[in-house]
């Protein structure tokens, strides 16, 4: 809502009150104030001018030299606009003066006269459109004064960001009711309880619903005359940004802004059989032509303003080319009516058309207050456009509805608000803006919900008003008094959070994509079209096509991510992200939520560390590997060879994920259930992104890894007796795995083996072509005593034959 | 013997004083002080001296022992020091840089996030987390925002189908718990919230925690209570803070809570408009109509909602001028935190 403090001031007594010390009161009155500004500051070097003598110019037609008085000072000016004359009162930009739209006036010559300055239309000063001369100012003008004095523009420019609960606010007046409670002033009017006779014998009103539209009326304005509207009206449209149009479209958009109250005036002759039928449009009207001359698709359910034959109007919106007032409109009717708030607002939206009417009617208006502005405009025109008005009109009010006393008591109030109150003392603030009270007891307050205030209609909505009216920041601060009790914990989360410390702890850092991405994405990681994750929830209204679906997996985004860091250089990159994937469910079902952990990994192993300490070595699948197990490690899921539990496998031919190149990728299952993946990206996904260093990546399921039984921690007690290792170098064929070496080991049912790392693996000149070394060291312990040499000598053996017959493998001396 | 006794002193006193390494300070101690050293030498002679002499010439010789060990020790010191003191290749060059372990970073929003959540959750609040994707019914219809309300206009809603949409605040958690639980309640709701706006102060996702308390006889001094708790824990100053009379539909009064503009002081500046103010969260006394829809009493329970927007707060905290870094994962962006 935009309105001025000299606009203000007409309808209540400001005192002089500072415009910020104002604009704090209504931002703590609810009514938040976006801007306060001083109007035309932009105009303040302009001056008021007297032309003395004005000749024609020597060597073109069309220019007059001027003589123009300013103040003491008589300054030539050289004018080309058609009404410069003697004796006329103008306006003046001196050299050195800055036009709104960034305008320079300087000193130069015209055609050979020196010319200071420049005489300027309203049209240069932004003050309107009319650039067919120069601004006239009335005879009595004093010249060598401030321009903006001078006309009085002189004003302060409020802008306030309104609720969608206040339309009563979408009004001067409105704005008035609330400054005049907090200020203990009377709010004046300029029409109140306004009534008219509810019959004429010269157009009739038939609404066909009175829930749509509760209220009709209008009243007829004979031999008006269609012109300019005088400064003063045209200065109010101005100030709030408004063009003025003519002197009655003006009128009705001044008094929409006075009273919050939307008006239409038709061209009376426009309309056949002299009536007004409110209805919706009929299958042959389905287009209508609406006065910003766009035609308009209608339909069945739309709310029409028709007359005997057609509709003349979108009802509450906007007006019809067919029925607007022209220059020679001679009769007006004035429309000032009340229609169903959703009724407008369907129709506002399907038409992709809103308007200062319509943003009114969508929140509600006051129907007590249909009259009193309809009589107000009419006064007003009969004023100004010489109209003349018969007193009569119609007033079609079948929407009557009763106004409702609510109550208030006076202890729910305070105890909601935590504050001591009289009922008394509530009345006085309630009846400060205007709501009717009075106390029935010391106990209930009666409010008589006043039409004006919509948003009035149940008790709570009055304690609201008590405590906005009392102040919020005089309401004490408390902490509340409440049970003690242990708050839940979600395992989930918390284990979430100690998966991030954890990896941040490792030198990934945490990314967070968009949930919506490209639907490209699917095929830019490559995935087939029987893939479930090209199944996609697509947004009815994206943003645009680049974030068009949810996504079904993290590591696209993170490829992105990876992309722009090394666009700025950032070659050594460790990401990670845990998420929310979504698959879809059915047609008007939530979809699936899954949350997963993925990460990618390039560039250098140690990163930022100093190349001093660390050689620069690039990540590779091992890093990737090793993140995993850390990360199955801290979610409590140790060991990771029992394919009953946490296991890694290599994908079967053809089944690896499509973006993994091969033979660098491993699969996570817990049992047969795919946890994960790990790998190395494929270099023609990575070409898509447009990245060309290797990028390594993990993608699990975060859900399928959190599971419940490895949340207790369980203590195994210290060995009390030393161990011994053996160390072995095999030698076996290449096909034969370190993995399923260890794994043979571990699971020798020897109850003397604790454990066994690999600490060696190499081919080269030494060892027979087709074949490794792989060099292991097994640790053996007895939880009864220190084992000798022989009971350790029984168990490798054991082992050593075990690895032979079952590897065929041959012993280098380790 | 008491001359070769002194004149081994004098002459004990010179080589020392010649001495500069630590090899030639062993070679002192064997020729000097060592068992086959001169001053045993000396004192083997020690039964050669009138009976009567020798418990002074003993003395004399402990004396002059204790002396010269004395002087070796000093010695033997005084070297140990200069060559911890001089000798560059001995000791390493402490400017060097450390060898640091490496180490990531948090997303800032995490970071506020888990702060935030934290000052709750010492509050004794609860977290539960919700989906992202809702239904119609609780991101708006359960909040008292029926279809076609103007409050809808506040909500640029991203939609999945007619009735299925991205939610556009964590408020529906409110009508989700409620209908499972009775009071009393004490929950935060954290999370990702949508809304199609995209410039250089939104982005289309950002992320939220929805907090609501209820009981009997909980108050709107209360709601003031708490709120401010929480800005003065996050903003570690006891910066001055107002609450201002707002609309949600689904709180009654709503107030929004301000706190003087961190980057000017209040003086007013282009982050605050001029007004001198912020505005961090939107809070209210749970509307009596949303208890209804979840079979509460409204006229035996009361209680507080609100809700407050993570990235405006990081971006308050850390002083970051454009949000849509929050969502490049640029690295350079990420370290700083």
């Amino acid at each position: 809502m935009k309105l001025t403090l000299d606009w203000l001031q007409n309808y209540v007594d400001l005192g002089g009150l500072a415009p910020e010390k104002l604009a704090d009161h209504l931002t703590m009155l609810g009514l938040e104030v976006d801007a306060v500004t001083p109007l035309y500051d932009e105009l303040a070097p302009l001056r008021t001018g007297l032309v003395v003598a004005a000749e024609k110019h020597p060597d073109a037609d069309k220019l007059t030299v001027c003589q123009v008085k300013i103040g003491e000072e008589t300054h030539q000016i050289v004018c080309g606009a058609p009404n410069v004359r003697k004796d006329l009162a103008v306006v003046v930009a001196l050299p050195g003066t800055l036009l709104p739209g960034d305008v320079k006036i300087g000193k130069s010559k015209i055609r050979g006269v020196q010319s200071g300055g420049m005489i300027c239309s309203e049209r240069e000063l932004g003050l309107g459109t009319a650039h067919d001369g120069i601004m006239e100012l009335p005879a009595n003008t004093e010249h060598g004064q401030a321009f903006i004095e001078a006309l009085g523009l002189k004003d302060t420019f409020v802008e306030v960001d309104l609720t969608p609960n206040r339309p009563d606010c979408a009004s001067v007046i409105g704005i008035a009711r609330e400054v005049a409670g907090i200020l203990g002033k009377p709010l004046v009017l300029p029409v109140s309880d306004a009534k008219i006779k509810g019959t004429s014998t010269e157009f009739a009103v038939e609404v066909e619903s009175s829930d749509l539209c509760p209220r009709y009326a209008g009243r007829l304005i004979k031999n008006v005359k269609i012109g300019p509207s005088p400064w003063w009206l045209r200065k109010r449209l101005l100030s709030i940004g408004q063009r003025p149009i003519n002197n009655i479209v003006d009128i009705t958009n001044f008094v929409m802004m006075e009273y919050g109250q939307p008006l239409h005036a038709f061209d009376f002759d426009t309309l056949a059989g002299k009536k007004i039928v409110v209805r919706a449009p009929r299958e042959s009207e389905m287009t209508f032509t609406t006065l910003d001359g766009s035609i308009r698709q209608l339909d069945a359910e739309m709310m029409m303003i028709c007359d005997g034959e057609k509709p003349v109007a979108v009802a509450g919106i906007m007006g019809g080319e067919n029925s607007e007032v022209s220059d020679v409109t001679t009769t007006i009717l004035l429309e000032s009516a009340c229609f169903n708030p959703v009724s407008v607002r369907r129709t506002a939206r399907k038409l992709n058309l809103a308007s200062e009417a319509s943003y009114r009617f969508e929140r509600g208006v006051d129907p007590e207050g249909t009259i009193n502005a309809l009589n107000r405009a009419v006064q007003l025109i009969c004023e100004l456009a010489e109209g003349e008005a018969p007193e009569d009109g119609v007033d079609y009010y079948g929407g009557r509805k009763e106004s409702k006393t609510l109550k208030l008591s006076v202890a729910r109030t305070m105890s909601l608000l935590g504050i001591s109150l009289t009922a008394g003392e509530i009345v006085g603030l309630l009846g400060s803006i205007g709501l009717p009270c009075r106390p029935q007891d010391d106990q209930v307050v009666l409010v008589d919900a006043p039409s004006f205030r919509l948003d009035i209609e149940r008790e709570a909505d009055l304690i609201e008003e008590v405590a906005r009216l009392y102040g919020y920041n005089k309401i004490p601060t408390t902490l509340p008094k409440v049970e003690l009790s242990y708050p839940e914990q979600d395992n989930h989360r918390r284990r979430r959070l100690k998966i991030a410390d954890r990896l941040t702890s490792t030198g990934f850092s945490e990314a967070i994509n968009y949930s919506f991405v490209s639907e490209k994405h699917a095929e830019m990681v490559g995935l087939t079209s029987d893939d479930r994750r090209c199944q996609a929830v697509r947004l009815l209204n994206p943003i645009s096509e680049e974030q068009g679906v949810l996504r079904t997996m993290l590591l696209p985004g993170l490829l992105e991510n990876v992309r722009r860091n090394i666009n700025f250089q950032k070659t050594d990159i460790k990401l990670f992200e845990i998420g929310k994937v979504f698959s879809p469910a059915g047609e008007n079902i939530q979809p699936v939520e899954t949350m997963r952990l993925a990460g990618v990994l390039s560039g250098n192993r140690y990163g930022e560390s100093s190349p001093l300490y660390f050689k620069q070595e690039a990540v590779d699948i091992f890093d990737t590997k090793g993140c995993v197990e850390f990360v199955l490690k801290e979610m409590g899921l140790g060991c990771l060879d029992n394919p009953e539990g946490i296991h890694f496998a290599v994908p079967q031919e053809g089944s690896g994920e499509s973006y993994a190149e091969n033979g660098y990728c491993l699969d996570v299952y817990h049992a047969t259930e795919k946890l994960g993946t790990l790998g190395k990206i494929k270099a023609e996904v990575l070409r898509r992104f447009s990245i060309k260093h290797d990028v390594y990546f993990f993608d699990l399921d975060f859900q399928g890894i959190c599971l419940p039984e490895t949340i207790a921690k369980k203590f195994v007690g210290l060995p009390v007796y030393p161990s011994v290792k053996r160390d072995i170098a095999i030698v076996v064929p290449d096909g034969v795995s370190a993995g399923e070496l260890i794994a043979a080991v571990r699971k020798h049912p020897d109850k003397l083996v604790e454990s066994c790392e690999l600490f060696d693996v190499f081919q080269g000149e030494k060892i027979q072509s087709g074949h490794k070394s792989v060099a292991l060291s097994i640790t053996y312990r007895s939880q009864s005593k220190t084992l000798t040499e022989k009971n350790v000598e029984k168990s490798h053996e054991k082992i050593l034959r075990l690895l032979t017959e079952q590897f065929g493998g041959t012993f280098r001396d380790a | 013997m008491e001359h070769q006794l002194q004149s081994l002193e004098t002459e004990a006193r010179k080589s020392l004083e010649q001495l500069s390494d630590s090899g030639q300070l062993e070679e002192f101690r064997v020729r000097f002080l060592g068992r086959k050293g001169d001053f045993s030498t000396i004192m083997r002679q020690l039964g050669t001296v009138p009976a009567e002499e020798r418990p002074r010439v003993g003395q004399l010789a402990n004396s002059i022992k204790a002396e010269i060990e004395r002087l070796f020790e000093g010695k033997k010191a005084a070297l140990a020091a200069t060559a911890s003191g001089s000798a560059g290749k001995a000791t390493p060059d402490l400017s060097l840089p450390g060898r640091c372990p490496a180490g990531g970073k948090l997303h800032p929003i995490t970071l506020v996030m888990r702060e935030t959540c934290a000052i709750f959750e010492n509050l004794g609040f609860s977290v539960a987390e919700g989906p992202d994707v809702e239904l119609d019914y609780y991101n708006f219809e359960a909040l008292n925002i029926p279809a076609h309300h103007p409050a809808r206009d506040m909500h640029d809603t991203f939609y999945i189908s007619d009735s299925v949409l991205l939610r556009t605040h964590t408020s529906p958690m409110q009508a989700r718990i409620m209908e499972a639980q009775q009071p009393p309640l004490r929950v935060i709701a954290p999370g990702k919230v949508y809304r199609c706006d995209s410039d250089i102060t939104h982005t289309p996702m950002f992320h939220q925690v929805e907090g609501f308390l209820v009981d009997k006889n909980i108050s709107f001094a209360d709601l003031k209570g708490v709120l401010t708790v929480f800005t003065r824990k996050m903003f570690e100053k006891e910066l001055p803070l107002r609450f201002r009379p707002s609309f949600f539909p689904f709180t009654e009064p709503s107030a929004e809570v301000d706190i003087a503009c961190v980057i000017c002081g209040g003086e007013g500046c282009r982050v605050c408009k001029k007004t001198g103010w912020l505005e961090i969260l939107g809070s209210g006394m749970i509307d009596p109509e949303v208890f209804k829809m979840v079979g509460y009493d409204p006229e035996v329970y009361s209680g507080f909602a609100f809700g407050l927007g993570i990235e405006r707060i990081a971006m308050l905290k850390y002083g970051i001028d454009d949000i849509r870094l929050f969502y490049e994962n640029d690295q350079r962006f990420l370290s700083q935190f």
